[in-house]
């Protein structure tokens, strides 16, 4: 479904991705792991259009995005929850879900995508109406999951879900997530922390400085010992 | 002494709704693109001598000409954005608002010269059969023709806020303000938020330019003094709050108008760049300016 | 012969064809032009130190020029020596520059630009207030004038503005005068004041806009002191400085010989016309060809002479895109 392939990406001089290339079938659940810095959020950043690649293309279900503007790439289908989330705290919850349904297509399916939102994420329906600069940090990254999904989309690139949430919602956060991957989304996941990436995806590829250095299964990935030794407890 | 003074003060306020109405266009604008368009008093000199033309040559009331004001805005506006300031989009901050002041300014000195042409350099005033009437409240006159302009921008400013809270482009530039990249993530097209800023503001602008040539004068090079009025309520009122704004620029009119009362008329536009330097340089969020924008 | 003798050879040389020029040509007006260019070459000059290598839009540099305006009048028109006026004029400009430098510094970018238009605002609007009246040549000055000696005054100014740029473009205080527009938070960390350069371009700046006021209140018959302290003359300056290529030597020059002469031209036909040309060419320099004329003359050049050349100074300084869109 998402094919990337040879991609060198630079922020400016500096270059950033050197010859990325992975793939995601359709229905995947696929993680991308690697240390800070390593070029996780970069990739994302490439595949969404916020960072043109120097070289290389990227394939969404046979249509080019290499260097397509965001918002049409959204449009094509593919919707990411950024680092961090990054809700527009100054709106609503709802003006915030309303917002994932900014495109046409989106809009028209708003009530039904709507009740399919509240349905996997029900405490953000009791809040519909708040700022969301009110919530707690675990609501704010699952509004900003949920408004992704608003989009309907069949791609879904996840930046470090779990990131700063405690224990027991981390855990509540990958059982959603593999609850959306059932229900027909694939998903490209960026996370730090690998053991529960591992466990959730179906494959995984390893990335360091900017390059893949590994793929394979979950557990397969295990005895890779850059992986075993860095990330594992 | 006190109906004098009470006069300058009522005076003041109802320059002051437009001062705001003007700066609440070039904030909208800025707070969105980080464009600087000084060039914002040559439209709203360009919206006046619309609806001049409009009454002097079809004889049609400015207040009835506002909505086809408010097109020929639209389209200027459009032409402008296409023509000049779409490349500058992509430019960091710092770069963007510096080189878009530059061709508004080169802009500024094409639009003046356009309009000294066409329209010569006198003064030109809209002079309807109710200009001369005026309501008299305690001894202070209020012209209707102000008094009706007064309405007109606050009518204004609560549309525009009710369009940037109920409709989906007006959230849409909200969220472009709060979070650029988030919004382009969730399917906004960046350009077309900007465009919509920058015919917002040059609309506003023409708007006040056309209550300013019924209520008060227009001439070709009136755009430096606007802009400047603009730039100042701007600063004042501080990013990010229409009202903050509105009331920013009501504030410079009667502060304006007291001056002129006890220190001459001749200070009256010193004491508000003297303002705006203060506020420039101690408080640059302004009075009521947001974190955001 | 070595590049670096060129430039002042060419100096020279000018400068002795500028000394004969009046000479040489007779009629009236002619050397009025020439004493328009000049002028124009000295303002342009003396603006592009802080705003062309130091990279700061000063919008009020007609308060400079007014403000030497008023002190040379008053003084050489009270018997005090012209030079002494004329230094008091750089004087009283610099001593302005210094005060409203600190503050003014402390805003950044357009803050800046905006900043210096409102406060040169409000000397134009306060002089209207105070000066009111035209200010004539008294009769015996009159009697004596000549245009020659008003030539040659502009010719020091505009030379000495130029030799300042050069002198201070190719020195250890210029590079960090560019360091600071170019990057200034990172030339901060490696120790560049930018302050301090900011502080010194500025004065140069104002010194030399100074005396071209000096110069101003010396040739002009009769005019009413408000007008030097009119935003037209920096909003003309800021094109010259720009048409012609900011930040350098050359630009000034060009710019000040081409605006003069096009609105001459110009002006015989129809009245403001020149300024409808300058504020489009103005727009296409910001927008394409952000060297000015002396970036082009510079292309030209080297593509008659087949070597391609980065020209990626010009490009980058005048903002080429981020890669990171919107930040």
């Amino acid at each position: 479904m998402l094919e990337i392939e040879g991609v060198d990406a630079f922020y400016g001089d500096l270059q950033a991705l050197w010859a990325i290339s992975l793939h995601v079938d359709e229905g995947e659940l696929v993680a991308l792991i690697g240390p800070n810095g390593a070029g996780k959020t970069t990739t994302l950043h490439v595949i969404s259009g916020l960072l043109p690649p120097r070289s290389g293309s990227i394939r969404f279900r046979d249509r080019d995005l290499t260097r397509e503007r965001p918002d049409r790439i959204v449009a094509m289908g593919i919707s990411q929850v950024p680092e961090g989330g990054r809700v527009f705290t100054g709106m609503s919850v709802l003006e915030n879900l309303e917002l994932g349904a900014f495109l046409p297509a989106a809009r028209r399916c708003k009530a039904e995508s709507l009740k399919r939102v509240f349905s996997i994420f029900p405490r953000l329906e009791e809040r519909k109406n708040q700022r969301a600069g009110t919530l707690s940090g675990g609501e704010r990254q699952m509004l900003a999951i949920a408004r992704a999904l608003m989009s309907r989309p069949t791609l879904l690139l996840l930046d470090e879900p779990s990131f700063g949430l405690a224990p027991l919602l981390v855990e509540q956060m990958f059982a959603m997530i593999t609850e959306i991957n059932a229900q027909g989304v694939t998903i490209l996941l960026v996370e730090q922390n690998v053991r529960a990436a591992l466990e959730l995806s179906h494959r995984a590829y390893v990335i360091e400085n900017g390059r893949i250095v590994g793929e394979g299964s979950g557990t397969g990935l295990l005895s890779f010992e850059s992986v075993r030794r860095a990330y594992l407890g | 002494m006190l109906v004098p003074l009470a006069q300058n003060v009522v005076s003041g306020i109802l320059v002051g709704a437009l001062y705001g109405l003007a700066a609440v266009g070039l904030s909208l604008t800025f707070g969105v693109t980080k464009f600087l368009n000084v060039a914002h008093g040559e439209l709203l000199m360009l919206g006046g001598y619309a609806s001049f033309w409009a009454f002097t040559t079809l004889g049609i009331d400015p207040f009835l000409t506002l909505p086809s004001t408010v097109v020929f805005m639209v389209l200027i506006g459009t032409l402008l954005y296409k023509l000049l300031f779409s490349r500058m989009v992509k430019l960091t901050e710092d770069v963007k608002v510096k080189n878009t002041m530059l061709i508004a300014f080169g802009l500024s000195l094409i639009l003046q010269n356009v309009a000294l042409r066409l329209w010569t350099a006198d003064d030109r005033s809209i002079t309807t059969s109710y200009s001369g009437v005026a309501l008299s409240v305690l001894g202070v006159r209020l012209p209707v023709v102000r008094l009706a302009s007064l309405v007109v921008a606050f009518v204004c400013l609560m549309a525009l806020h009710l369009f940037l809270q109920r409709t989906y482009t007006g959230k849409a530039i909200r969220a472009t303000v709060e979070d650029w990249a988030a919004a382009t993530l969730v399917g906004i097209d960046i350009h077309r938020v900007y465009l919509e800023s920058f015919i917002l503001g040059a609309l506003l602008a023409g708007v006040a330019g056309a209550l300013v040539s019924v209520g008060y004068s227009i001439v070709p090079t009136m755009g430096l003094e606007w802009t400047l009025i603009a730039l100042i309520v701007m600063v004042l009122g501080g990013l990010g709050s229409i009202m903050g704004t509105f009331v920013g620029g009501i504030i410079l009119g009667v502060t304006q108008s007291v001056t002129s009362y006890f220190a001459g008329g001749t200070y009256r536009e010193v004491v508000g760049l003297l303002i705006f330097l203060l506020v420039l340089v101690f408080r640059p969020q302004g009075l009521f300016g947001t974190k955001q924008g | 012969m070595s590049t670096k003798a060129v430039a002042p050879l060419a100096f020279l040389v000018a400068l002795a064809l500028l000394a004969a020029f009046p000479q040489v040509v007779r009629a009236g007006n002619i050397v009025n032009l020439g004493c328009l260019v000049l002028l124009y070459i000295a303002l342009a000059s003396s603006w592009n130190i802080l705003g062309g290598y130091t990279g700061q839009t000063n919008l009020g540099h007609a308060a400079f020029f007014g403000l030497g305006t008023l002190a040379t009048r008053l003084l050489w028109l009270s018997g005090k020596p012209l030079w002494l006026s004329l230094l008091a004029s750089g004087g009283l400009a610099v001593a302005f520059a210094l005060l409203i430098g600190l503050p003014a510094f402390r805003l950044r970018g357009a803050y800046f630009a905006i900043g210096t238009l409102a406060l040169a605002q409000i000397l134009y609007l306060t002089v209207g207030n105070v000066l009111p009246m035209l200010s004539a040549l008294p009769t015996e000055v009159l009697a004596t004038y000549q245009l020659a000696p008003r030539y040659y005054l502009f010719l020091g100014v505009a030379a000495l503005a130029v030799a300042t740029s050069y002198l201070l473009a190719n020195s250890r205080l210029g590079l960090g005068m560019m360091a600071v527009r170019e990057e200034e938070d990172a030339a901060e960390s490696l120790g560049v004041s930018a302050l301090k350069h900011k502080l010194v371009a500025l004065t140069a700046s104002a010194f030399l806009a100074g005396l071209a006021g000096g110069s101003f209140a010396y040739y002009h018959v009769g005019y009413y002191p408000q007008l030097p302290f009119s935003p037209v003359w920096t909003f003309d300056t800021v094109m010259i400085a720009y048409i012609g290529g900011t930040g350098t030597i050359v630009g000034p020059i060009v710019g000040a010989a081409f605006f003069v002469i096009v609105k001459e031209y110009l002006a015989l036909k129809l009245v403001d016309l020149h300024l409808i040309v300058f504020g489009i060419l103005f727009i296409i320099v910001v927008l394409f060809l952000p060297g000015g004329l002396a970036d082009v003359w510079t292309r030209l050049q080297q593509a008659l002479a087949g070597r391609p050349k980065k020209l990626a100074v010009a490009a980058a300084r005048h903002g080429a895109a981020s890669d990171r869109p919107g930040e």
